[in-house]
């Protein structure tokens, strides 16, 4: 019997939803939470080599290494997941079968993409919550070690040394340090989609995009340049202005350095680089829709 | 117009031209082709490989946009997404998201056609009786043979209840039990209502289900219309006795050759070799 079929909306966040789901599941069956296991290990390992240094040195060479590991991690994630998830849906003829429905093109490309940034970010706040506990840990002990040894100390003297341990170990400018890496993220996952909407195979979208991220790191000198020199040859102006207006300035997010040298974070500049992030997440994904718009599968 | 009087598919002056790119050359994948579906029929699209079908049943689903011409779907132009709400579609060799077991692959394709709930449940419950993978409803996909596949695959084309179903070689790569059961799945389709297009090299399958049929030759429709007249010879006739005494084969011969009648052929039919593996292999219903 043929019953009528619930009534069509032009764009649906439960479609969008269910596409995601599956995109994050898809992920977490392929086991790539493993990586999360080699975090752990790369955390506990650093705390038990670096009990013979002082506690300052301790805490800053956790977070240097906790924070780059995070930022690697992450990153590595982005470009591997999104470079395989829709190259693998044209090859086994999963994405005819999606879009036969009625499922408009950019609900596909979006729900892709929030699957990936659903994984990135559970990604990061398990490594954030492993990272914590390993801080927080360290500090305990450190405190232990220090009420022993100053046990004869006077009053004022033990507490001004527990105040210096915990100014060294957790402080509120990490949060901005842990957003700043998922919004790099973020970016490249969106730019990895855009490269795969176009691209003939996974490995060279991975390849491009590990080229991107090296000339996103050095966007910065292009774009000052272009920008701040008078009179440059025609066809270096327009190289210079390419490469400051098609890569990221992945620069911008690089605050971890100052993080763990134990910079404070200002809120002008952490509110730039947030919406300079979503921004060029937005820009990469609207050009990687243009063009899957028109793709013939 | 009334629904009835709607083509399930009319497709009008479609070309569709593919540019190589680097070079100025340019193929054509179907040249000015122009068919109707009737609703409830079984449509079966025929060609050698490279006929242009698959770029037909392509751009039938809004897969790929045609150079020219139009397609529509009971009225609606098929580049409108809402168009496909009324499509099913199972490619060829479909592989499906291997990680997902046949109940949460329903799911998937349930909740994307806006099904959800209770009513989900229910539909994924009847199409996996349907097709009868009831039994493997909670095994992945991954560890499903190719005919489970296949079912799987016309599970899924069904979700959201459509009226036409597009089938690209559905039994391809199938053994002859799977492949029996998934024709009769389309016969059984076409008792529900639903019209079926089916793009297949086995022709006897094909000559078996559908009603009509279009022959395609380097893009262009080279031969259409109904099964029994194209493929009927008018000229001759068959007559199949049963218990007839060799007393009343004479007595007809005698009669033919009395006649301007010829006798071409005089011989036992024989049964299919599908019919013939099928007992063997104890299949057969």
């Amino acid at each position: 019997m043929i019953t009528t079929p619930p009534k069509h909306r032009a764009f649906s966040p439960w479609r969008i939803h269910a596409i995601a789901s599956n995109a994050l599941l898809e992920l977490a069956r392929l086991k790539v939470f493993y990586f999360l296991l080699l975090f752990a290990l790369l955390i506990i390992g650093s705390s038990a080599f670096m009990m013979e240094f002082p506690f300052h040195e301790q805490f800053q060479v956790l977070k240097d290494l906790s924070l780059g590991a995070m930022s690697i991690f992450t990153w590595l994630l982005a470009v591997l997941a999104t470079a395989m998830i829709l190259p693998k849906d044209i090859e086994d003829r999963t994405l005819y079968t999606i879009l036969a429905k009625p499922v408009p093109r950019v609900e596909y490309l979006l729900g892709k993409l929030l699957g990936v940034l659903w994984l990135l970010l559970l990604s990061t706040v398990l490594m954030s919550a492993m990272f914590a506990l390993a801080l927080a840990t360290k500090e305990h002990l450190v405190v232990a070690q220090t009420m022993r040894e100053m046990a004869h100390a006077p009053q004022e003297q033990l507490q001004a040394a527990l105040r210096d341990v915990h100014e060294h170990a957790f402080t509120s400018s990490l949060v901005p340090g842990v957003l700043s890496i998922y919004l790099k993220a973020a970016i490249f996952a969106s730019l990895t989609l855009l490269l795969s909407t176009f691209a003939t195979s996974s490995i060279f979208t991975i390849i491009v995009s590990f080229v991107i991220y090296f000339i996103g790191h050095v966007q910065h000198i292009a774009r000052e340049e272009w920008l701040g020199s008078a009179h440059p040859m025609a066809m270096k102006k327009v190289f210079l202005a390419l490469v400051a207006l098609l890569f990221p300035d992945l620069q911008l997010f690089n605050l971890v350095d100052d993080i763990v040298a134990g910079n404070a974070i200002q809120m002008a500049l952490f509110v730039k680089t947030v919406g300079l992030g979503c921004a060029y997440t937005f820009v990469y994904a609207f050009v990687a829709y243009v063009i899957f718009a028109y793709k013939e599968l | 117009m009334a629904d009835s009087l709607v083509p399930a598919i009319s497709i009008r002056n479609l070309t569709k031209v593919y540019p190589i790119p680097f070079k100025r050359e340019r193929v054509v994948a179907v040249r000015n082709l122009s068919l109707h579906v009737e609703p409830g029929q079984v449509y079966g699209l025929l060609g050698p490989n490279g006929s242009g079908k698959s770029t037909t049943m392509k751009i039938i689903l809004g897969l790929v946009s045609p150079t020219e011409g139009t397609t529509t779907i009971f009225g609606r132009d098929s580049s409108e997404v809402e168009s496909r709400e009324q499509v099913g579609f199972l490619p060829e060799n479909p592989y499906f998201y291997k990680f997902l077991t046949g109940e949460e692959t329903l799911f998937f394709y349930g909740k994307i056609c806006g099904l959800r709930g209770a009513k989900l449940r229910e539909r994924t419950r009847e199409l996996l009786a349907l097709v009868g993978l009831e039994g493997a409803r909670d095994r992945r996909l991954g560890g499903y043979s190719k005919g489970m596949l296949q079912r799987i695959g016309l599970a899924q084309a069904l979700v959201q209840e459509p009226r036409l179903l597009v089938l690209d070689e559905p039994t391809a790569g199938v053994d002859p039990a799977g492949s029996r059961e998934i024709r009769d799945l389309i016969l059984n389709f076409k008792t529900r209502g639903i019209t079926v297009m089916l793009c297949s090299h086995l022709l006897e399958q094909v000559q078996e289900i559908c009603d009509r049929i279009g022959i395609l030759h380097q893009g262009k429709l080279v031969r259409e219309g109904r099964l029994e007249e194209l493929i009927s010879i008018e000229n001759q006739t068959e007559l199949i006795l049963e218990n007839a005494s060799p007393d009343l084969l004479r007595q007809i011969g005698a009669l033919v050759s009395g006649s301007d009648a010829k006798l071409i052929a005089q011989h036992q039919p024989q049964r299919t070799l599908e019919r013939f593996f099928l007992e063997v292999t104890g299949k057969e219903k």
